[in-house]
């Protein structure tokens, strides 16, 4: 008896209580750091240069071959499964460990990855000398420096190749460097200018104007930019010219030579002999080239600064326009409308809407906003561009109100929630002096609920900043020829496609055509997302914080 | 309590001499007068054909217990009403022999000429200056020399100068309850209404604060015509010239402050500042 009344006292203390709504949020606390460090580990790891393995492998019983690569992950298989599909096993135990194994070379071996399985490996070394070669093209290179050509003319072998291969990189860095600057900043704006020469001339054209001075005008322009294009070509054809110069002969582990010229290498190291120091200066050089370099091959390798350029610009732009907006449908709501059931349908409606599942709203942003307004913005505006679309097409400028419309319903309930918060004797305040209504709202009352319109949206960029399927029916794409912003007037281009984290970490992991290979640059990609859209949401709570520390002294 | 002992107990004799001596000399000019003013909120009526005159450069008080209409009768004056949903206003106020209630009047103008200081200070989350220039932006003022002169006179005007003046960019929500107050008269008496509305302008300060409210009264009414709203009959009879009793929405007596505190004509006038009501 008096057990149970002290377990009725102790739940009457409210001790259990506290300790069921501790559980639960340490539970959501452990949750949440499990998912950001199970990314974090997998996505940084990618950095850090592995070191490269030499091992004996038994392919059958009596042949065995000599590879080098990287070990990644490993697992425990039935050994009858393996059995079964015809595998050599020199073991008789029920599980094999096997290992994914990264032997590079896809020129030689088709694939980057292969599974070994561990009774096979035989003799396992790291030898010093094991080169790395990152390519532009066929991915690592895993072997042996042979020689250093210049021109086709040994200059280096042996040992004193690899000092040579340094020296001769830093060259061909520099080259590549100039032939980048040419192709994608020279003649990139050459090729704008082109483009619009002939869309004048189109609209010339298309307006029926027979005066041949303005047509001579754009005749001379071109003539002017294409004398421009061939100096620049000129200049482009020395440089690869140049960079075609020096080569280097390497092996793989088979013996196979492979002669490759310089230029097509973007960084050659040796892990095995690499200190601590080395490999961590090497890991922020890999870290520093994926936040700002762009992508190659198909996204497997390279940075993404495109698609983190392209999430912060979309978020920025959907920011402009869904505030404005929600403001002021939320300052009609609260301040002008009437009260009473139609505002209270209305009321509810906007907060369905939050509801509506994203890809609906893909759906309404292509079927609205591409096809219809945008199809006639370009009958009115871009005639000369058609049949080609300048705004009938998906692009950042869609995405955007896309975006906007699906966080609108946020914006718009957290300012009336604060609209709603302001004192009476504040805004009774400011009208005994004279003030309108209109103006009390826009001095006083809508400067005092900033800091809920802003905590609306925090939601709405944390929300819009994640969102992935929306944006692959209005404007997202694989891989972007050009930024949203750049030196050419207008600056702006809101008709462009755009790249964005979040399909590309869908597009990395699952339309990959080396999906092993790109699959810790999923994390990593992952991680940074998740990095953005906390730095935004902290860029935004900071300005909260400040506007909230400002009108602090009302709130009691 | 008897009527002696009112007139002793907290009342400042002086005070009422001084107030009696003022009325004596000079005409009474009207600035306010109100005609059969009723106002109903929905079907409720709240004030019940209201008829009184409010001298200029003198100050009204309201005086009655809580739900009898004279804060509602105080924001009749500035047409604080039109903005509660439901509220009608039947009868005539005249401003200076004009209609407020004409069509041809708007609200906003008219609260341009009779400022009001609330209950609680509800000074706006902007620095001090621009608190009291605020009255002045909205009229377009912009000339930085005239907003300054007009900001360093209103803080003089409303005794807060000499605390403020070295941190008029603050914010004024740094201000103590009573300065806060006292920063809201400044800001009403920036635009230099002709009439001030004061409802409870005290009730939410402390004894020291209240003193100097009272003391700034003494000064505004140079310059202004001032109604005020009062809980504390004691406040009335040492501020105004003029009470006003109100009970249930009626206006029981409305006489010189020194008539209605000693001599009451009517018998709920006389129970209520007695003490007796009940």
């Amino acid at each position: 008896m008096s057990g149970n009344s002290d377990l009725k006292k102790w739940f009457s203390t409210g001790t259990p209580w506290v300790w069921t709504s501790a559980g639960a949020v340490s539970l959501s606390l452990l949750m949440v750091f499990g998912v950001l460090a199970l990314i974090a580990l997998r996505g940084l790891g990618y950095f850090w240069p592995a070191d490269l393995a030499q091992i004996e492998y038994q392919l059958d019983a009596e042949s065995k071959i000599v590879k080098v690569g990287e070990f990644h992950e490993h697992e425990m298989v039935p050994s009858i499964q393996l059995r079964e599909a015809g595998l050599y096993l020199p073991s008789d135990d029920d599980l094999v460990k096997r290992y994914l194994f990264k032997v590079g070379n896809r020129d030689f071996y088709g694939q980057d990855f292969r599974w070994i399985i561990e009774p096979s490996i035989g003799e396992t070394s790291y030898p010093e000398h094991l080169m790395v070669l990152e390519r532009h093209e066929w991915g690592n290179f895993f072997g042996h420096l042979l020689q250093v050509k210049e021109s086709g003319k040994v200059v280096a072998e042996g040992d004193a190749a690899r000092a040579e291969l340094d020296r001769r990189m830093v060259r061909a860095m520099d080259l590549h460097d100039q032939i980048k600057t040419i192709e994608k900043g020279a003649i990139g704006s050459v090729n704008y200018r082109m483009e619009k020469l002939r869309l004048a001339k189109r609209s010339l054209e298309l307006d029926e104007v027979t005066d041949p001075a303005p047509y001579g005008r754009l005749e001379e322009a071109k003539q002017e930019l294409d004398a421009e294009y061939q100096v620049l070509m000129g200049q482009l054809n020395k440089l690869y010219e140049k960079s075609k110069r020096d080569s280097i002969t390497v092996s793989d582990s088979e013996g196979n030579q492979k002669e490759i010229s310089l230029h097509m290498i973007v960084r050659v190291y040796y892990p095995n002999s690499m200190g601590v120091f080395d490999k961590i200066g090497h890991y922020i050089a890999k870290v520093i080239e994926f936040v700002s370099a762009d992508p190659r091959e198909a996204n497997t390798e390279g940075g993404i600064f495109p698609a983190i350029f392209g999430t912060v610009m979309m978020v920025m732009i959907m920011t402009v326009f869904v505030t404005p907006l929600g403001v002021v449908a939320a300052v009609y709501l609260r301040e002008y409308a009437k009260q009473g059931p139609l505002t209270q349908v209305i009321r509810i409606s906007v907060n369905n809407l939050a509801g509506v599942p994203s890809i609906v709203y893909g759906v309404f942003g292509l079927g609205f906003f591409v096809y219809f307004l945008g199809g006639n913005i370009d009958q009115l505006f871009f005639r000369e561009a058609l049949p080609a679309p300048t705004f009938g097409t998906p692009g950042i400028l869609w995405s955007s109100l896309t975006l906007a419309l699906l966080t609108l319903p946020v914006v718009i309930v957290a300012t009336e929630e604060g609209l709603s918060r302001i004192p009476r004797s504040v805004r009774e305040g400011s009208l005994a002096l004279g003030a309108t209504k209109a103006e009390t709202l826009w001095r006083i009352v809508i400067p005092m609920a900033s800091p809920a319109l802003m905590t609306g949206l925090i939601l709405a960029v944390a929300r819009a900043a994640g969102e992935v399927a929306p944006l692959m029916l209005v404007g997202v794409v694989k891989l972007a020829p050009s930024l949203p912003l750049d030196g050419e007037a207008p600056f702006l281009h809101l008709d462009r496609k755009f790249m964005h984290l979040g399909f590309h970490v869908y597009d990395v992991g699952f339309q990959s055509p080396n999906v092993e290979a790109a699959r810790p640059l999923v994390y990593a990609t992952a991680l940074l997302l998740v990095i953005v859209i906390v730095a935004l949401n902290l860029a935004a709570i900071a300005i909260r914080n400040h506007l909230r520390e400002k009108y602090r002294a009302l709130e009691s | 309590m008897s009527d002696s002992q009112v007139k002793t107990h907290g009342v400042n004799i002086e005070a009422l001499g001084r107030n009696r001596q003022q009325k004596s000399s000079g005409d009474e000019e009207c600035s306010l007068e109100v005609k059969n003013l009723k106002l109903f909120y929905g079907e409720k009526q709240a004030l019940n054909g209201i008829d009184m005159h409010i001298s200029k450069k003198r100050v009204t008080a309201f005086i009655g217990p809580s739900g009898c209409g004279k804060s509602t009768l105080l924001r009749c004056f500035n047409r604080m009403n039109d903005l509660v949903d439901g509220a009608r206003v039947e009868g005539a106020i005249l401003l200076e022999g004009e209609n407020i209630y004409d069509k041809s009047v708007s609200a906003v103008e008219l609260r341009r000429r009779i400022g009001m200081v609330f209950q609680k200070p509800n000074p706006f989350p902007k620095s001090i200056y621009e608190n009291v220039a605020y009255g002045l932006r909205l009229q377009g003022i912009k000339d930085r020399r005239i907003l300054d002169e007009s900001v360093e006179k209103s803080l003089k005007g409303s005794a807060l100068w000499d605390e403020v003046k070295d941190r008029l960019h603050d914010s004024a929500l740094g201000l103590s309850g009573g300065q806060q107050q006292r920063l809201v008269i400044a800001r009403a008496i920036a635009v230099e209404p002709e009439v001030l509305l004061l409802d409870e302008p005290a009730s939410a300060l402390d004894p020291i604060s209240t003193l100097k409210i009272e003391e700034l009264i003494y000064e505004l009414k140079n310059d202004y015509t001032i109604v005020i709203v009062t809980h504390n009959m004691q406040q009335a009879a040492r501020v105004s010239d003029y009470t006003a009793f109100m009970y249930m929405g009626d206006m029981i007596e409305f006489a010189d402050t020194d008539t209605l505190f000693t001599n009451p004509r009517q018998k709920q006038t006389e129970d209520y500042i007695t003490g007796r009501y009940g």
